[in-house]
């Protein structure tokens, strides 16, 4: 691709091309909502199921857990909000729930904040007294309304956690990201680092981390690593998936990709994980560590996965290859050059 | 029921980039947003190299990606095929641009203004209905629209669309080559229709996208 040394940009080139192209349009911003949104879900659900929400530390009379997800979720909306053109007219995201999935994750995150933030409230407690204790059910779940509001919350988190990888996954447009291992690998990503974040805390506030935690770890962790490297071998020769494939495994991104995803972020806290729910003493320790590899590992799994997404050229010619574009705005603005 | 195209027979394109100009003056679209360029490539090596061209716009997709992929419901598809972007509506998430495998639609950053002697600044604070479609919101993301205003025109004012130049899309009223034709693909006896029945089926790019495109091609190298 010609780029016209110092002289006028080809300025439509980013758009139109006959070349592969590589998306610009979401980028850092991006992975810390997708990784935010990941782990304010999962680590609400993983409080829930692993039933830590009562041992592991309070603020203002809410599980710490709990607070940590409405955080993550809260920040990363609020960081897609600034991110969006048009911030002052966020609201008009929630317009188009029948196709858009970003309307859909919008409506969960709402859902998600409202619901569990009314399943928590009878335990919020400031300034000494418990102001909404009154309330009929238990913040808990262990009552049939507090049960309710923790199944709708549940499943919003869900939602949450996946919907990112179907915004990615639904339109062809980008080989690479157009195939159900996106949501899968977001999703089991999530699952992971928000079980590592809660073992993290429970480590923190002085409890023991359980065998079958790590085991549920290594299982998830390990199935991310199988969903990651299945993504690898499939279509691996379509237009558009071919160069990302090359930049992931051979490309600019191969370092980051291969150790920082493949080895740090998944097939690392696999094995510590698994090794961890053999070895009592050392669980903690490894569990730990399994939790400061994962993290980093699922925003980068992320990062990368917007950073290749690449669109394939718009025609491919019958005969040859093209070697140059050109455009009007080079051709009439430096008249001669070519 | 009418369902707009354009058939572009790339073999009689000349490169000549009257249409990018044509649109460029029509929509008076944001800096750095080109809805209509042509692409150009060489081919081969001296001394039996060729220089192909090819015009590109907006597909007008009858399963358009972008509306699908638009939370905000800015990307709407009209009933006479018509993909346009509603700027006040639109949010800036731009799920559009990564959903369109065309690359047609365009994010007006605020990058500030082009400077020109003797040109205001910024745009007029109100802007006459007739040329409400040259005025384009910051942070919004715009696109190419068939000239749909052009097309409304012609129809209240009795012009035949796709003939008449008043009721025509810029970029087919000024190509010196004729090798754009705008007009009802459902309508057998239409120009495009016509076109398409002399000249072979029309192709699509991106076919791999599946969306249907109401921006079909003749000639493609």
């Amino acid at each position: 691709m010609q780029s016209g040394g110092g002289g006028p940009q080809n300025v439509f080139m980013d758009q139109f091309d006959l070349e592969a192209r590589t998306q610009r349009v979401w980028d850092l911003n991006h992975a810390v909502w997708f990784t935010l949104m990941g782990v304010g879900g999962g680590v609400f659900l993983a409080g829930r199921i692993l039933n830590l929400t009562e041992g592991l530390g309070y603020l203002l009379g809410i599980p710490t857990v709990d607070v940590i997800s409405f955080v993550a979720i809260a920040v990363g909306g609020a960081i897609l909000v600034v991110d969006l053109g048009r911030p002052l007219q966020f609201w008009r995201a929630f317009v188009n729930v029948r196709t858009s999935w970003i309307s859909w994750g919008a409506w969960s995150d709402l859902i998600f904040l409202v619901v569990a933030g009314l399943l928590v409230l009878p335990a919020l407690s400031l300034g000494g007294s418990e102001p909404f204790s009154g309330l009929g059910w238990d913040p808990h779940g262990n009552d049939g309304a507090g049960l309710a509001l923790e199944i709708v919350a549940g499943v919003a988190a869900v939602v949450v956690m996946t919907y990112a990888g179907a915004v990615l996954a639904r339109p062809r447009a980008i080989p690479y990201w157009n195939s159900p291992a996106v949501p899968l690998q977001f999703l089991l990503s999530s699952a992971a680092m928000s079980v590592s974040l809660v073992m993290l805390i429970e480590v923190i506030a002085g409890e023991p981390v359980s065998a079958g935690q790590m085991v549920l770890l290594g299982v998830l962790t390990a199935a991310l690593k199988v969903a990651v490297v299945a993504h690898l071998r499939t279509r691996r020769d379509a237009p558009g998936k071919a160069q990302s494939l090359q930049r992931l495994l051979r490309g600019r991104h191969r370092f980051v990709f291969v150790w920082g995803v493949g080895v740090a972020g998944t097939a690392l806290p696999a094995v510590l994980a698994f090794v961890g729910a053999g070895a009592a003493g050392a669980r903690d320790a490894l569990a730990v560590i399994c939790c400061v590899l994962l993290v980093p590992g699922g925003f980068l799994l992320r990062l990368i996965t917007l950073r290749v997404g690449i669109y394939p050229p718009v025609h491919i010619p019958s005969m040859g290859r093209p070697r140059s574009s050109a455009a009007p705005a080079e051709s009439l603005g430096t008249a001669g050059r070519r | 029921m009418t369902r707009w195209g354009m058939v572009i027979d790339a073999a009689r394109c000349v490169g000549c980039q009257a249409c990018t100009v044509a649109c460029k003056t029509e929509n008076q679209s944001p800096l750095d947003a080109w809805y209509a360029p042509v692409v150009e490539w060489e081919e081969g090596e001296f001394p039996d190299a060729t220089l192909n061209y090819l015009p590109v716009l907006c597909n007008h997709c009858e399963d358009a990606p972008c509306v699908t992929a638009c939370p905000s419901g800015a990307l709407k598809r009209r009933d006479d095929g018509i993909v346009i972007a509603d700027e006040e509506v639109c949010i800036g998430s731009r799920a559009c641009m990564t959903a369109c495998p065309y690359g047609a639609l365009h994010f007006f950053e605020d990058r500030g203004t082009v400077s020109v002697e003797g040109a205001p600044a910024e745009p007029a604070p109100s802007v006459p209905e007739r040329y409400a479609h040259q005025s384009h919101v910051r942070g919004a993301v715009s696109k190419c629209t068939y000239c749909a205003h052009k097309i409304d025109f012609g129809i209240e004012n009795g012009l035949e669309v796709g003939v008449h130049p008043l009721a025509t899309p810029a970029c087919v009223v000024t190509c010196p080559a004729e090798c754009r034709i705008f007009g009802d693909l459902d309508d057998p006896d239409s120009n495009v229709s016509q076109y398409l029945s002399g000249h072979g089926p029309g192709e699509v790019l991106r076919p791999d996208a599946k969306t249907l495109p109401s921006t079909q091609y003749v000639g493609l190298p």
